[in-house]
């Protein structure tokens, strides 16, 4: 009887989801953060058709049926876009059963593991963090006891089944201290350990039959070398975590020499190599609120590190390691604003978690700034969207405005009053 | 991340309360207070001849803490918020002798002659933030098996461990938590235990050894912990596996405690009448007068046999008789109700449930026990009793009346921007139609900590005659990017963001490769 209430709404919810794009929304004399040529629009006005952004600009005149949200005073920015996270696999982090980021104890599967098998679109905590304007990100498996974790998926906020924006943005590994521990406790299993499956992945992809008939003396599974094979072939890129310079270079060298599309995670010190980044075309995502030495590769971890990286022009986008990888990606606007109050330009901060997470996975054509023809990812908030005191009071995904009701905001419902009623607090505030 | 779940398993291990002082406990302050008074001076003793009495010292690590110099300070025309619940537009402060000489509008305020005077034209001053629940020092940067001392994960009643003996004062996140405008702070055992050990209150001056940091007279708390995290560590190590045994545990704590507690008691009465010391030993007349008849104890009456000291109970027993404060890390509406029955089983008080995720839920109970919650902005979801958050749990829990709000960081992190914390859970709890405003708000960093950690007599407001603990911040502090420009703690000016050498560098990465140090938090 539970499965059949569940199915059923999970139908209406896909019926929702296909009818609803029809509207358009037209969003007016906002304060307009295109995050792309156009720049900052005053009193702007942006134009949500059949999904996507039609026009931005002032005053746009209103299509006919279209809904008129006037924002004057108000601030508009494309949605947040969160480069890092395990969106959908975990409910809680302490609880196996509503936790699937990770594999545990020595499970063989590591890179062939999908983030679209698990992902749950009925998590309350996409409805709780597009409540703080985040509409797409990166939802990833971590790694279990192997250096990689598994393919990682771009999906949106929406909450519909159909979440998945883009299955295999990424391959998920790790490096430094973190790759060391799975591999002998040494970077030097690491690094070995990394090169020996880009070496066997190549040698599976140039001829899969032969491969598998010859003898080896490894544990990779098939599975996992045909999965890095887009990595070794450039199509895919590859998050590898890592902090120290000394790491940093060593992936430098690892892009060199295969010739792969590298995402540097975490980075506390890619400030100390930011020429070589910016060079090699290599991005950063990373915590900018990250200044202490946790550990002899974070020595030198610096809140300069993001205004840093953005002058040698590495592209940099921001994740949230403290307090919630996850749950609070609704932060992500505060520690970009912590980033401006260290020297990063306003709109490089702003960019961090819109267009440069787009640009990273190859979406910037469809996602992370306000242009024609880009999806209609829109919040509007009720000020400065990087001040801790400012919320997001509308979101649009795909051009559909999305509620902002959510499982806190009903359990705040719920308690507001304490006070003894006829009923006992279970019957108030259901949906 | 793996990083996370190990702190999040970290931060299962704090967290304490925040309790109120009962007139029972008056004596103890005091009494650390003469100790503090005594130790720090030179070999003086006092006139009154030793006691025959055993008595535990209950300030065997005394504070050797000493302000630096300070010159007197005028800043003027600033905002001020005074912890107090006030707010002057346009104020000025005078800092002097280590002391605030006086606050009030710019134009009420007069320097001495030499003061040294701040222009503070559009920035904001504030009390010295307070973090009452910190692992600084017990779960220091670097992060490594050497440093990993907040946690006595033996055992599950572990009262007779002190966080001090624990704090590594060469911790580099004290000096990002001065730059955060961090002046005083409790550092708590972790919450791996049912009863995790004392906590120490710290200046954050930095200091050679840890008895240079502690804050002086103030009284120790006690650290204990509610729900998943004991039965996660010991349940397959004989238990507590279930929250029933996690309450029976406590109780069996208590009950060992005020055994242990009345033998002391009945020995001191005995005691006191066997050599004639019932009377307060520091009324010297008195005491001279009523010592005469006892000089000559009668021969075949025997001397009083003092108990044996055990550590793990005297800790608790102080907390039964109101000497330490009991903080109680404590996430769901449920239990937080179970611990305050069982302080009333008991007769001791909760100072503070640190976190309390639910805390919304009973917000109206907690203010009725004068119990204040010591909570976060938005953490959330690391575990099932974590799931419940609201955004608005600090402002609910404020809003009761005689309602107590702390706001508390439990993270390394969370430390250096406690400001930030406090302005979303006011911009929340606005939105809801609360009308918080900054003065108040402020109060959840300042006052209120310094009430549950009872060190409000000398910090937490700027009222004149308390120590000179101020913060300049560049901009409204309930703003993202307002930072702290200057830090006084007792006057004297510990951090200026303007000045690389007027920031700490710890002896742990001093010397290291160059980074481009710029002081303060950036470093």
């Amino acid at each position: 009887m539970i499965c059949a209430r569940t199915i059923f709404a999970a139908a209406v919810l896909a019926l929702t989801a296909a009818a609803a794009t029809a509207q358009p929304v037209l969003i007016r004399n906002a304060r307009v953060h295109t995050m792309s040529a156009a720049g900052v629009i005053e009193n702007g006005d942006v134009l949500l058709n059949d999904g996507v952004v039609v026009q931005v600009g002032v005053e746009v005149a209103p299509p006919a049926g279209a809904t008129v949200i006037e924002a004057a005073g108000k601030v508009v920015t494309p949605g947040i876009f969160a480069a890092y996270s395990t969106l959908g696999l975990e409910e809680l982090s302490l609880d196996g059963e509503a936790n699937d980021a990770s594999t545990r104890d020595n499970f063989p599967l590591s890179a062939s593991l999908d983030a679209t098998d698990a992902f749950n679109n009925t998590s309350s905590l996409i409805a709780i963090n597009r409540a703080g304007g985040v509409t797409r990100a990166l939802t990833t498996p971590e790694p279990g006891s192997k250096i990689f974790g598994g393919r990682a998926a771009v999906v949106d906020l929406s909450g519909r089944i159909a979440s998945v924006t883009l299955a295999g943005a990424a391959q998920n590994a790790v490096l430094g201290y973190q790759g060391a521990t799975r591999t002998g406790d040494s970077r030097l299993g690491a690094f070995a350990v990394i090169r020996e499956y880009f070496d066997e992945a190549k040698a599976y992809a140039a001829n899969p039959r032969d491969y598998k008939s010859r003898a080896r003396d490894n544990d990779m599974t098939f599975a996992d070398l045909e999965a890095l094979i887009p990595v070794v072939e450039g199509r895919q890129p590859i998050l590898l975590a890592a902090d120290s310079a000394v790491d940093l270079r060593g992936i430098i060298r690892l892009k060199t020499d295969y010739n792969i599309n590298v995402i540097v995670l975490g980075g506390t010190e890619a400030w100390r190599v930011a020429g070589e980044l910016a060079a090699t075309n290599i991005p950063v995502i990373m915590d900018p609120a990250a200044n202490l030495p946790g550990s002899f590769e974070d020595l030198g971890s610096t809140l300069a590190n993001a205004a840093r990286l953005q002058k040698a022009g590495v592209r940099i986008a921001f994740f949230n390691p403290d307090g919630g990888t996850t749950h609070n990606l609704r932060l992500l606007t505060q520690q970009a604003g912590n980033a401006v109050a260290h020297g990063l330009p306003y709109e490089a901060a702003l960019a961090a978690i819109t267009i440069n997470p787009a640009a990273i996975y190859g979406l910037s054509g469809r996602l992370g700034s306000l242009e024609p023809g880009k999806a209609g990812d829109v919040v509007i908030w009720d000020g400065d969207p990087l001040e801790v005191t400012t919320r997001a009071v509308a979101v649009f995904i795909d051009g559909r405005a999305m509620s902002m009701q959510n499982r806190q905001t009903r359990m705040r419902e719920r308690y507001k009053n304490l006070e003894r009623g006829d009923l006992p607090f279970a019957y108030r505030g259901q949906d | 991340m793996l990083k996370n779940l190990l702190l999040a398993a970290a931060a299962i291990a704090l967290i304490g309360g925040c309790a109120r002082k009962e007139k029972k406990a008056e004596a103890t302050p005091k009494d650390e207070k003469a100790a503090a008074a005594a130790s720090s001076a030179t070999p003086a003793e006092p006139a009154k001849p030793a006691s025959k009495v055993v008595r535990p010292p209950k300030d065997p690590y005394p504070s050797t803490y000493k302000p630096y110099p300070s010159t007197p300070t005028l800043i003027t025309g600033a905002t001020i918020l005074t912890g107090a619940g006030e707010r002057i537009n346009n104020g000025s402060i005078l800092i002097e002798g280590g002391k605030i000489r006086a606050v009030g509008a710019a134009n009420s305020v007069t320097a001495p002659q030499g003061a040294t005077r701040i222009n503070a034209a559009g920035k904001w001053v504030t009390p010295g933030i307070i973090d009452i629940h910190t692992h600084l020092g017990v779960y220091p940067s670097p992060s490594t098996d050497s440093t990993s001392d907040g946690n006595e994960a033996t055992a599950p009643v572990t009262s007779q461990v002190w966080a001090e003996h624990s704090v590594w004062p060469q911790d580099p996140g004290f000096t990002r938590a001065l730059a955060g405008g961090i002046t005083s702070m409790q550092v708590l055992p972790g919450s791996a235990n049912l009863v995790g050990g004392r906590s120490v209150i710290l200046k954050n001056v930095p200091g050679r050894t840890v008895q240079e940091m502690k804050f002086p007279g103030a009284p120790y708390g006690l650290k204990m912990a509610c729900g998943e995290n004991p039965k996660r560590v010991y349940g397959e190590k004989g238990g507590p596996a279930t929250r029933m045994a996690n309450m029976a545990g406590y109780r069996q704590a208590w009950i060992d405690a005020a055994a242990y507690k009345k033998k002391w008691e009945d020995y001191w009465k005995d005691a006191e009448k066997f050599y004639g010391e019932d009377k307060p030993a520091d009324d010297g007349k008195k005491a001279k007068a009523k010592a005469k008849p006892k000089d000559d104890p009668k021969k075949d009456e025997k001397a009083p046999e003092a108990p044996d000291r055990n550590l793990k109970l005297e800790t608790l027993a102080g907390a039964l008789s109101g000497e330490i404060t009991v903080n109680m890390h404590c996430y769901r509406a449920d239990e937080m109700a179970f611990v305050l029955d069982m302080a009333k089983e008991f007769g001791y008080k909760v100072a503070a449930f640190h976190h309390g995720v639910e805390a919304y839920k009973i917000a109206d109970i907690l203010a009725q026990n004068g119990v204040c919650g010591a909570l976060w902005a938005d953490w959330w979801g690391f575990k099932l009793e974590a799931y419940d958050a609201v955004r608005e749990n600090i402002a609910l829990v404020d809003a009761q009346p005689n309602g107590c709000a702390v706001v508390h960081s439990d993270s390394a992190i969370g430390i250096q921007r406690l400001n930030q914390e406090a302005a979303k859970a006011m911009a929340d709890g606005n939105r809801m139609g609360l009308k918080i405003p900054e003065e108040r708000a402020i109060k959840w960093l300042t006052l209120n900590p310094a009430k549950s950690m009872r060190i409000d007599k000398d910090t937490g407001t700027l009222e004149v005659g308390k120590m000179a603990d101020v913060v300049v911040w560049s901009a409204n502090p309930f703003s993202v990017y307002a930072l702290a420009d200057k830090v006084y703690i007792d006057g004297a000016l510990l951090y200026d963001r303007a000045d690389p050498k007027r920031s700490p560098r710890t002896d742990f990465e001093i010397g290291q490769q160059t980074n481009g140090f710029t002081g303060g938090s950036g470093q």
